[in-house]
């Protein structure tokens, strides 16, 4: 009967559902810019940011507070299912043996369900204090971009490591104080349903690179409420993930979480990469993989906004899937003037960032915004970005 | 009581870490363990009356990993 309970589920499954989650947050951000129509408000583009919290939650949040919470989490949850179970199953004998097994798998949920929901809480008022401490500082484009690029080494290091490629990049797991984890070890010994709440609230202290990254976020709101918004929605987005392979691994252990562990570092690489990338973007910098390919990708993309002659007068549509043209050409050695259209603009586009001139504004969803640019000698090429790095172009003077 | 080093080299995260040192409380015999996924290594403090090596290394072999004596 026992055997019946602890039947192994094959890790192909498993890994089916994670892809299957990760094409379902492509989906949402694949539709996403589209949603106009909905009719979202003024406040729509705070609800886009949550949006991409969630879904990035959803993805690889989920799967790196896995790498880093999982497995202590999980076993520690397994010694209180194990409590649970044999507990159920000593008064269960003396009952009828049908109820039995029925009885033991919602035990199984609920400890975790009881951990997530804890965690939830935590991780809101976290968000809730690092967005009002995030009040009291200005975090420029230029520290963003430096945050930024060290949260990308920072996952792309953390996804060598799971590769193994060199034991250098295991120093980019950071180990929690002894203290602490003995702490929670001792806690995870309880079966009573304070001790996975308990649990829950203690992974603040324990935050993934993905989950740094977001409360890093949070901090720039420089907003209580945003902040606590923010990272409730992305420890949401988490929940799914966390609670199907926490759920698994206690039926798999080790073995799914080796095999998973790969698919996680492969993901965390992509994110790493994309988040240096922002960063660079958001410096500025040449030599960000956006910038550098651009030439390559540009003709295509700016397809009905051709670059026309250089001009004095410039005009970019600031849309919600980026800017058009991408670039621009306007006249050396004399002040330029560049007209930022928005038109139901509702995503990152219109946290709009000139880096070379320390520029920055969030531009309304609809309407026009001119910004005065003082003369550049001719070669000059001054990059423009969303606050995220996400969305670039350039301006070229000729 | 000995202070016995262990290489573990299949640990794959601090969590791993953390479970060995779980040994502390269900081992009869030990005192202190300190894992350290850095260093791929395992310092158990142990009464050698109470616990042998073998019977360490078993327990970690249960745990998932495999641990090697320094």
């Amino acid at each position: 009967m026992s055997k019946n309970q602890t039947k192994p589920i094959d890790p192909v499954i498993v890994v089916t559902l994670g892809v299957l989650l990760v094409a379902v947050a492509f989906a949402l951000i694949a539709f996403q810019p589209q949603s106009n129509s909905i009719g979202i408000a003024a406040n729509s583009g705070t609800l886009t940011q949550l949006m991409v919290a969630f879904v990035t939650g959803l993805t690889t949040g989920g799967l790196s507070c896995l790498a880093v919470q999982g497995g202590l989490l999980a076993s520690s949850l397994a010694h209180q299912i194990e409590q649970d179970y044999l507990g159920q199953s000593a008064q269960n004998k003396k009952r009828s043996k049908k109820g039995q097994t029925a009885v033991a798998r919602s035990n199984t949920a609920l400890p975790i369900f009881l951990f997530l929901l804890s965690k939830l809480i935590a991780y809101t008022l976290l968000g809730a204090l690092l967005g009002w401490f995030g009040s009291f500082l200005a975090l420029s484009p230029v520290t963003r971009a430096v945050l930024m690029i060290a949260i990308g080494i920072f996952m792309i290091g953390n996804a060598l490591r799971m590769f193994n490629v060199h034991p250098i990049f295991r120093y980019f797991s950071v180990e929690p104080p002894k203290f602490i984890t003995r702490y929670i070890r001792k806690t995870a010994k309880g079966t009573d349903a304070i001790t996975p709440l308990f649990l829950g609230f203690l992974t603040v202290f324990i935050p993934c690179g993905v989950t740094q990254a977001m409360m890093v976020t949070a901090l720039g709101t420089g907003s209580a409420l945003m902040g606590a918004a923010l990272l409730f929605a992305f420890t949401l987005g988490t929940s799914p993930v966390f609670f199907i392979i926490a759920y698994l691994t206690t039926e798999l252990g080790a073995r799914l979480e080796k095999f998973f562990m790969r698919f996680v570092a492969v993901v965390l690489l992509l994110l790493g990469l994309a988040t240096l990338d922002g960063g660079l973007n958001l410096m500025g910098s040449p030599y960000s993989f956006t910038n550098l390919t651009r030439g390559l990708t540009t003709s295509a993309s700016d397809s009905g906004t051709p670059a026309s002659a250089p001009s004095t007068d410039l005009t970019l549509m600031v849309r919600n899937d980026g800017y058009f043209p991408q670039i621009l050409t306007a006249v050396a050695n004399q002040p330029v003037v560049l007209a930022l259209v928005t038109n139901k603009t509702y995503s990152c586009s219109r946290d709009f960032v000139i880096p070379h001139l320390n520029f920055y504004q969030l531009l309304p969803d609809t309407g026009t915004v001119q910004v005065n640019i003082p003369a550049q000698p001719a070669g000059t090429k001054i990059f423009f970005t969303c606050s995220m790095g996400m969305y670039t172009g350039a301006i070229i003077f000729e | 009581m000995i202070k016995k080093t262990f290489k573990i080299p299949d640990m794959t995260c601090s969590n791993c870490a953390m479970k060995l040192e779980s040994l502390e409380d269900t081992l009869e015999g030990v005192n202190e363990i300190n894992a350290s996924y850095h260093r791929l290594e395992m310092v158990v403090e142990y009464d050698e009356t109470q616990l042998t090596e073998e019977q360490i290394i078993a327990a970690v072999k249960k745990k998932g990993y495999q641990a090697i004596p320094v």
